[in-house]
């Protein structure tokens, strides 16, 4: 029994990993009135197949992470290195890791809260579109103006 | 919170010894408590959901939550429907919404003050089936898509010797194989309310991570590339409700961070030959 469940997650395995969703959204939901006759039928149309989760093959959603978790410590490092050693290189930097921090992490959120194909699309456009002005006004800022670093500075200085 | 107040024989023996025994010609005036129940009848057509509520004489009511259910039960309204097993928090099937926070029923002590109703709902956010008792299919589906169970390379030697373990190696399936699956963990989780269909939630992830580090199975690297995907595990934000609510005392945000870890570090095995 064991072997087949295997042999068919292998054979499954390169599906995209996301191919069951509708089977699951087909949930049975409480009593569509066809089904009233037999209740206890409830649970009977959910097939968990092994092949449910199949991953995409990729680390690409662990190095994600850990990316995000490498980039959070770096930006900690980052506001005592501007503080120390301010300059036209911290400031482009710090735009940069601002930017994609920002970006990674509304991300998350997008994908927490916005469902539907459609919707993501246009969110994670909206994201994109978002960032990129970001940077670039940052930049802007860094090339036309004080900088970042001098900017935050000057909140103090009166 | 027990008092034993001489009782005569006849009463003690009349008295299950669970029950804490308040007799109210001591007392006074008999405690009263309200217990508002969450009620849907999918039977009835064009029913809505609604809060009953019931009166219960603690004197005469066992200390627990599920006493207190199934005394409604058995005097009051026949028709009040919920799951309830082992009475001991061994089984899981009396998980419910008390009081604002998912925990069994039956290791829930009534709260004896009187002046506050105590609230009683079916788990959050799963589909309801009736009253309290919630559809468990998908998180099921869910426990089955991790393959829940020993898995070694080669099967010809399966069931001719025991696989030993060392002590060390036990005590690291301490915390994890305790779970009952009663699900206050994953229904408790903001993630799971919202993503519930391709989130593991908390429950079937700290089970994943107790296969992952059995050391007699042969599958971790497997287990691990199966969450490869931004939904089955990175779903979890450690909010960390899982741990607050678990009714076993379990720690299943701990587990899912130490998946995490495991996710960053492992090497991909290339798969077996078939």
């Amino acid at each position: 029994m064991a072997s087949i469940v295997r042999l068919s997650s292998v054979c499954r395995r390169g599906v995209k990993p996301l191919f069951f969703q509708t089977t699951l959204l087909a949930r049975p939901l409480v009593v569509p009135h066809k089904y009233q006759e037999q209740p206890y039928q409830l649970t009977a149309k959910i097939h968990a197949s092994q092949a449910l989760y199949a991953g995409s093959g990729s680390k690409a959603a662990s190095m994600h992470w850990t990316a995000e978790r490498v980039l959070s410590i770096v930006l900690l490092a980052m506001g005592p290195v501007a503080y120390l050693h301010p300059g036209p290189v911290m400031d482009y930097s710090l735009a940069a890791a601002l930017t994609l921090h920002g970006h990674w992490g509304i991300g998350q959120v997008l994908t927490d809260y916005v469902h539907g194909e459609a919707k993501i699309k246009m969110a994670n456009a909206g994201l994109f579109l978002l960032s990129t002005v970001t940077f670039a006004g940052l930049c802007y800022f860094n090339y036309h103006d004080v900088g970042i670093c001098k900017a935050v500075a000057l909140l103090w200085s009166k | 919170m027990y008092i034993f107040i001489n009782l005569t024989k006849e009463k003690m023996i009349c008295t299950r010894f669970r029950y804490c025994y308040f007799p109210s010609a001591v007392l006074g005036q008999p405690r009263i408590k309200k217990f508002q129940i969450y009620r849907w009848d999918p039977d009835t057509p064009g029913d809505k959901p609604r809060m009953q509520t019931y009166e219960i004489n603690l004197d005469t009511c066992g200390p627990m939550v599920l006493d207190a259910l199934i005394k409604i039960k058995n005097e009051m309204d026949p028709t009040l429907t919920f799951r309830r097993s082992c009475r001991e928090g061994i089984c899981g099937s009396c998980a419910m919404n008390i009081n604002g926070g998912n925990t069994l029923a039956c290791l829930n002590k009534i709260d004896t003050n009187t002046s506050k109703p105590t609230k009683i709902y079916p788990l959050p956010h799963m589909y309801v089936v009736k009253d309290l008792v919630p559809d468990m299919s998908n998180f099921y589906a869910q426990y089955k898509s991790i393959e829940p169970y020993l898995k070694k390379r080669d099967e010809s030697e399966e069931g001719k010797n025991q696989y030993y373990q060392s002590m060390e190696d036990r005590q690291k399936l301490d915390g994890l194989y305790e779970c009952i699956l009663c699900a206050c963990c994953s229904t408790s989780c903001p993630s799971y309310w919202w993503n519930g269909d391709k989130y593991l939630g908390p429950a079937v992830l700290m089970q994943a991570y107790r296969w992952m580090i059995d050391s007699r199975d042969e599958f971790t690297e497997e287990r691990l590339a199966k969450l490869q995907d931004p939904f089955s595990l990175y779903r979890c934000h450690t909010i960390m409700n899982c741990t607050k609510t678990c009714p076993k005392g379990l720690n299943p945000g701990k587990a899912i961070a130490e998946i995490k870890k495991m996710m960053a570090t492992y090497k991909e095995k290339k798969e077996a030959a078939l």
